[in-house]
């Protein structure tokens, strides 16, 4: 690994990335807090600065990316930019650790929160929160790779590092800098078209775009305290709903659907229609369990469909504090939890792509039992999955579990009850946010040791980077031939 | 007719000897190996490539009334068909393996307009479909349709027992719109009359309107049993044909296909593009695997292999493993008769369909011959009654021997005839005849 030329990419990165302190600053100073807008403001040129320096590591552009060092890219360009986006809540007074988890939960749109006074900070700070899970939700390094030409080199494998595609997507383009500014141009469209509409429900300006930018993101970071629930609108949880399930369709298909004229095409969509076929039995199951309590049919069906939705999505958001709903209630909700959105989408989470080709490939074992001599391949889509992608998946979901298995491990030794473990793990590694018990909706991860907090944050980048980016890195030969040397 | 054949290889010498006596053939080959072959023939040949103006020029391409590209290469085909209707071809015919050149979804473009071929001929497909009908015909060995459907003509072997055999014809009460047109005991077909009594082990073709049709194939099996629809099908052999007919039969909801194919690769292709067919890697004629997948239980057995020898083993372990209906196909034209011979029911050829059906073309003349049956011994042709035929009752037709009207086509409807019925000029008749007189039959109009 040239670390010259992970420093050059990532540096070229944050050198932008400080641009976009920009308009928490304004906020700021809008709102007239000072100081605030000061940290931003020595924030945001310390950015530029560190980039400038880790950018001109090389100057001549006679070099490719290896597969190792795109790996290398992404992971070091996360871990910059949430410890960046950090300094603003420590000059808050945060606790470094606690600061470190708050900054990540927005860059990887999770939307687990430290935070327990929402009012110590200022509007501007409460935007900045709001926008890093915005600038996160598609992927920082595809936001990059739109608005930079200088990406251009390595720009591709950046990209499919950062996202994955199900084998076989259509609708790319032959760019990738085209494929992400597409994406992005319908990210902002969508964010825009949220924003006109809560406006419209009668949120505030501010209350409106912080709720848009983490809608569309799946992030769930709400600068109210209680979340949506705090609103009490019906008319702002039902918009929410519509763009919290576009936020957890491929957009690539959206694109190919509003812009292409598509729309059969992107509806015959083999994850879409499981994707749209879970988000319909979680909300029938919901709603007939909270009419089992003192819940109206409106409402009961309103709640179902909303928490179905940003939990699947792994949004986060709460229209109500479902930690205390019944158990067959919160039974549906942690089942969702460990599924996912769909593919190129702004959903974490193991993502239904896999859970699709894991049970069809079950299926086809069984099958198999009964004839030995069978050609059975594994199609998604109608076309066949290769070998090498189907053994990807399995292996991303014994990582999965083996992590998973880990994080709850630490966090229940350290002192947490079993619920609280395992739901603080799922809503990190799946990026989701909130779980239930002590990391409840109402509640948060302040309360949890300081080690948990740590292992967490860790798990909120690994589950964003879909597990094998990051630990293909943790192996010693990715680490054998590092050299500072760009050449 | 002046014809021109491009491509010297089977499809090409079959052609070739089929019309050779009443024909001018300038066969095109760039093999001079080939030309030995034919060589007994009277045709003239030409050495050289059928995509070259110069060579197509020696065989008169600017009066040619007829081009067929049969190389074995698609692409070849058709520029030498886009190249002699440029130079002044009448007509072009150009044999295709694989859909990659025909019409585009879209229908922007079309060999026709874009390469002049005035008539594509994919045997492999048309061996398929041919295929298909026949398992969609319960108990059927062969089936055809005309008229769009509105006539069937299905072909059976009768089982001792069968209600068929029981009395002479004319007191069987057949269903009215359907008829026995001819009956084979061993080599020798006949046309049946009322008093021909029907025996177990014949074959009968029977023909007429849908619906009767429909009665008819109830009356076939032995002791009222009903024929059961085919739910089970077997193909041994993936490949042109077997590919093409598995996707015929995978849109089928109550049809359940299993397919048998040796190559590794070919299988997994096979996997991947068909969505329902239980795709099996191995031997056809590896009787363990016949075994474990049950195969004697499927209700059809197609072994469309490209070998024929295995294609025979394929189907009499078939037998043995107890399916009673086994259709096969036959490469070499000279085994029909051995297949049959030893108990395969339906034998069929892709390329001999294909030679086939362009010899009956030219050689037709007015009359369209529909349907060639029993390897050519008998042939179902369509006769238009010209304009000033006066209208006469059917017994006082003077029609040779061996022939029999099966259906009047008149104003669309199809009319199953009686003795009493009469034929009216404009009329189009279904005619059945054997081999021996055809030609009689094809001139009746003209000549009387």
């Amino acid at each position: 690994m040239r670390l010259a030329i992970v420093f050059h990419l990532t540096g070229t990165i944050l050198r932008f990335l400080g641009a976009a302190f920009v308009a928490p600053l304004l906020i700021a100073l809008y709102s007239k807090e000072s100081a605030d807008a000061i940290t931003f403001l020595a924030t945001g040129v310390a950015a530029v600065v560190l980039g400038e320096v880790m950018r001109r590591q090389i100057r001549h552009r006679e070099w490719t990316l290896k597969r190792v060092e795109a790996l290398a890219v992404v992971v070091v360009t996360y871990l910059l930019v949430a410890m960046i986006g950090a300094v603003p809540y420590t000059m808050n007074g945060m606790t470094a650790a606690d600061a470190m988890f708050e900054s990540m939960s927005g860059i990887t749109a999770t939307g687990a929160t430290t935070l327990t006074d929402f009012d110590s900070f200022g509007r501007g700070l409460m935007f900045w929160r709001s926008m890093s899970q915005w600038l996160g939700g598609l992927g920082i390094i595809t936001l990059f790779i739109a608005v930079l030409p200088r990406l251009a080199i390595g720009g591709r494998q950046l990209f499919f590092t950062e996202t994955t595609t199900t084998p076989g997507s259509g609708g790319l383009k032959p760019h990738v800098r085209e494929t992400a500014a597409m994406l992005w141009r319908l990210y902002v469209g969508l964010t825009l078209a949220e924003f006109v509409a809560l406006m419209l429900a009668g949120l505030s300006a501010y209350d409106a775009i912080c709720h848009a930018m983490t809608t569309i993101s799946a992030g769930g970071f709400s600068p109210n305290p209680e979340s949506i629930m705090g609103y009490n609108s019906a008319a702002v949880e039902w918009i929410i709903c519509g763009f919290m399930f576009l936020a957890g369709t491929n957009f690539v298909l959206q694109y190919q659907a509003l812009l292409r004229g598509q729309l059969k095409a992107s509806i015959a969509d083999d994850e879409f229609r499981v994707y749209t076929g879970i988000v319909a039995i979680a909300t029938i199951a919901l709603t007939v369990f909270l009419l089992q309590t003192d819940m109206a049919t409106a409402a009961a069906v309103r709640s179902g469909l909303f928490q179905s939705l940003s939990i699947l999505t792994t949004t986060g958001y709460a229209s109500s504090d479902f930690s205390l709903w019944t158990e067959q209630s919160r039974m549906v909700l942690l089942v969702l939890m460990f599924i996912g959105g769909c593919a190129g989408s702004a959903a974490g989470g193991p993502k239904i792509w896999r859970q699709i080709l894991i049970a069809r490939y079950t299926l086809l074992e069984l099958k198999r039992t009964l004839h030995p001599r069978a050609l059975l391949p594994v199609k998604l889509g109608g076309k066949v999955v290769p070998e090498d992608v189907m053994r990807a998946v399995l292996v991303f979901f014994l990582f999965y579990l083996l992590l998973f298995a880990v994080c709850v491990g630490v966090v229940v030794a350290l002192g947490a009850d079993i619920l609280t473990g395992v739901t603080a793990t799922t809503g990190t590694l799946g990026n989701i946010g909130p779980g239930f018990s002590q990391v409840g909706p109402m509640t948060n991860y302040a309360g949890l040791h300081t080690v948990s907090k740590v292992v967490l944050t860790a798990a909120m980048l690994v589950g964003r980077l879909e597990v094998l980016t990051v630990l293909a890195l943790l192996r010693p030969e990715a680490w054998r031939s590092l050299t500072l040397r760009g050449d | 007719m002046r014809i021109i054949l491009i491509g010297g290889g089977e499809v090409g010498y079959a052609l070739a000897r089929a019309l050779a006596p009443n024909h001018d053939l300038h066969v095109i080959d760039h093999n001079p190996a080939v030309a030995d072959r034919f060589h007994p023939l009277d045709v003239s040949f030409v050495l050289g490539s059928g995509t070259s103006a110069e060579v197509l020029g020696l065989g008169d391409i600017e009066s040619s009334d007829l081009v067929i590209a049969c190389t074995g290469l698609d692409e070849v085909n058709i520029i030498a068909c886009a190249l002699a209707k440029k130079l002044g071809a009448a007509k072009t015919v150009c044999f295709v393996s694989g859909d990659d050149f025909l019409e585009s979804v879209s229908g922007g473009y079309s060999l026709r307009e874009h390469f002049g071929v005035d008539q594509t001929i994919w045997p492999e497909a048309q061996l398929a479909d041919a295929i298909q009908r026949i398992i969609a015909a319960p108990g059927a060995i062969d089936a055809e349709s005309f008229a769009g459907g509105q006539v069937r003509l299905l072909e059976y072997r009768l089982e001792s027992g069968s209600p068929l055999t029981v009395a002479p014809i004319a007191s069987l009460q057949l269903p009215r719109g359907a008829v026995v047109v001819a009956a084979k005991r061993g080599d020798t077909i006949t046309i049946p009359h009322g008093g021909t009594h029907l025996k177990p082990g014949d074959k009968v073709i029977v023909m007429g309107r849908g619906d009767a049709m429909s009665t008819m194939e109830a009356r076939v099996a032995p002791d009222g049993r009903n024929l059961r629809d085919a739910r089970r099908v077997t193909i041994i052999g993936g490949g042109d044909v077997g590919f093409r007919l598995a996707q015929l039969l995978d849109s089928l909801d109550d049809v359940s296909v299993r397919m048998i194919e040796r190559d590794q690769a070919r299988g997994e292709m096979l996997a991947a593009t068909l969505t329902n067919a239980l795709i099996l890697s191995g031997d056809g004629t590896d009787l363990e695997l016949l075994e474990m997948e049950e195969i004697g239980r499927s209700d059809v057995l197609v072994s469309v292999i490209d070998n024929d020898e295995r294609n025979l083993l394929a189907s009499l372990l078939g037998r043995q493993l107890g399916v009673t209906k086994i259709i096969t196909r036959v490469s070499k034209i000279a085994n029909l008769r051995l297949f049959e011979r030893v108990g395969i029911d339906v034998a069929l050829s892709a390329k001999g369909a294909a030679v086939e059906s362009i010899v009956r073309e030219v050689e037709g003349g007015k009359a369209k011959v529909l349907a060639v049956l029993e390897e050519g011994e008998a042939k179902i042709f369509e006769l238009v009654v010209p304009d000033d035929y006066p209208a006469t009752a059917l017994r006082d037709l003077a029609t040779p021997p061996e022939s029999i009207v099966g259906t009047i086509l008149r104003h669309g409807d199809a009319i199953v005839p009686h003795g009493n019925d009469r034929i009216e000029p404009g009329d189009r008749l279904l005619v059945f005849c054997t081999d021996a007189s055809a030609d009689l039959m094809r001139t009746f109009f003209t000549s009387s």
